[in-house]
């Protein structure tokens, strides 16, 4: 299967034979995980989210059409099931101390271990002050190296609303990331 | 529009080098000779490098089996943590007698129900028998005796909008409790859909979240929940749904338990998320200070974790700390 491209991994799901399934979801979950992780902002949820996400990949099969690359399908899933979870109001404040908490352990000595480890903080702090919408825009272009055109397929909006997205948004994060105190800034704004 | 707010618009997507030739020379051009933009751009290449501290999270290992076995890839299924010692027929016919002979006692009359599981849970269970029929039961009707019966696999959890909670299985027909946090004949069930890995995530942590907010601190909670959570914290491979088990441990009045301490003792060493090893370590501090009577390889852990070179820093602080608390 390895040696196969994703559109002809596609055509065979689409045939009807699951075989092609793992090899699929090899290629592309750590990627799907990672946007959702970013975006719901809790491993549970993402988790759920890339479970989801395959599973409606194999459901609805026939919709892909290989004229398109799989990642941005595969990303326009996922993005929609995130927003799905956005609206959903309950789990947000809580589920963003959870991220914090859940944030991968560095291999670090405990001095500068503790140091990545605030940064990161400051980070995800950050890029919680984003609205939905530019959070998705930049993680999609920070994190997974994704075009402007590729972003707006996925978001469903212009490529002109995705480089205003990505402004703004910017223009959060700089003010909100600029040095130290910048970064208390960041903490006391939350 | 100025000269320096076309060339600030255009910095995201010169940081990514999506421009194109004369509007990335035009845009270098400008940066050199002026200073505020200048300032401005050098303030976002330090953003945009900085969005780079977040490491790459890693896929939790058992995702790839689940989505495999969710779509039937994988002949096995997954293998239940306690294995019903009678044939599975044998218990599924235990369960129904207990049923209908704790309801036809109450004298209450099943009237047929329409059942709308969530669509994540109805989707992700797919029940092994021919359904002939729906039932809902309040579990005020149903026979305590049904705690201590075989297993039924397929408890899973069905959202309740009311502030009650719906548990629901399929035996020879799709039977659904309904009941409050009072009802202690759901313990058992509640415990089951705690220990099914067939359920996914979500149906687990909300029950989870069910328990903690209606039976912690109360005296309500069973031991069979206490024992049933201990299991999720030792065992789930989803770190989330350990850290909410966790934290529905530490709020029940049976956390004294040796089941519970056992188990939080295991989570703080072994368990791989420094997150679960740190709260595993403010739940072992809360016991000691409230008088709980401590287990010595407590004692042991914590002075081990507190010394350890290679461990979180947070988790080695939190120790230290709980030592200090603890009255040796």
């Amino acid at each position: 299967m390895k040696h196969l491209s994703d559109q002809e991994l596609m055509r065979i799901v689409q045939d009807g034979n699951l075989t092609p399934a793992g090899e699929i979801f090899d290629r592309y979950s750590a990627r799907i995980y990672n946007f959702a992780y970013r975006f719901l902002k809790s491993g549970e949820a993402a988790e759920d989210a890339t479970q989801e996400v395959f599973v409606k990949m194999i459901r609805y099969a026939k919709q892909f059409h290989g004229d398109a690359k799989l990642s941005t399908w595969l990303f326009s899933i996922t993005a929609n099931h995130c927003r799905d979870q956005l609206r959903k109001a309950d789990n947000r404040t809580k589920e963003s101390e959870e991220t914090l908490l859940t944030l991968p352990a560095t291999g670090d000595a405990p001095d500068r271990a503790m140091e990545k480890k605030q940064n990161q903080i400051r980070v995800q702090k950050a890029l919680e002050l984003l609205t939905p919408e530019q959070r998705e825009a930049i993680i999609l272009s920070r994190y997974q190296g994704l075009s402007y055109a590729e972003i707006a397929q996925i978001a469903g909006c212009s490529e002109g609303a995705v480089k205003t997205r990505v402004f703004r948004a910017m223009e959060t994060l700089k003010k909100a990331l600029a040095g130290d105190a910048g970064g208390e800034r960041c903490l006391t704004a939350m | 529009m100025s000269d320096c707010n076309v060339i600030q618009e255009r910095m995201p997507q010169l940081l990514i080098e999506a421009l194109n030739g004369s509007d990335r020379e035009d845009s270098h051009q400008h940066i050199e000779l002026c200073a505020i933009c200048r300032e401005e751009w050098l303030e976002l290449r330090a953003a945009w490098a900085e969005l780079g501290e977040l490491p790459e999270v890693p896929v939790p290992p058992m995702m790839r089996s689940r989505f495999l076995e969710r779509i039937g890839q994988t002949p096995s299924r997954v293998i239940p943590f306690r294995r019903p010692e009678w044939p599975r027929w044998a218990a599924q016919a235990a369960a129904v007698a207990l049923l209908v002979g704790g309801s036809f006692w109450t004298g209450r009359t099943l009237a047929p129900a329409t059942i709308t599981p969530s669509a994540g849970v109805a989707q992700a269970t797919e029940a092994p028998y021919r359904i002939t029929g729906s039932r809902v039961i309040p579990a005020s009707s149903l026979s305590r005796e049904i705690e201590g019966t075989p297993r039924i696999d397929n408890v899973r959890y069905v959202p309740d909008g009311n502030g009650g909670i719906r548990l629901a299985f399929n035996l020879t027909s799709e039977v659904t409790v309904t009941g409050n946090a009072g009802d202690e004949s759901l313990a058992t069930l509640m415990a089951y859909v705690l220990e099914s890995r067939e359920n996914p995530d979500q149906s687990r942590s909300a029950t989870i979240q069910y328990i903690r907010d209606n039976w912690s601190g109360g005296g309500k909670a069973s031991p069979e929940i206490a024992r049933a959570l201990a299991t999720v914290l030792r065992s789930d491979s989803n770190e989330g749904v350990r850290l909410k088990a966790l934290d529905a441990l530490r709020s029940l009045p049976h956390q004294a338990t040796p089941d519970a301490q056992t188990a939080l003792i295991e989570a703080l060493k072994n368990d791989p998320n420094p997150a679960v090893r740190l709260k595993a370590v403010e739940a072992l501090a809360e016991m000691a200070t409230a008088g709980t009577p401590l287990d010595p390889s407590m004692v042991d852990t914590l002075r081990e974790k507190a010394d350890q070179g290679d461990e979180n820093l947070y988790v080695r602080v939190k120790a230290a700390e709980a030592l200090s608390q603890i009255d040796l």
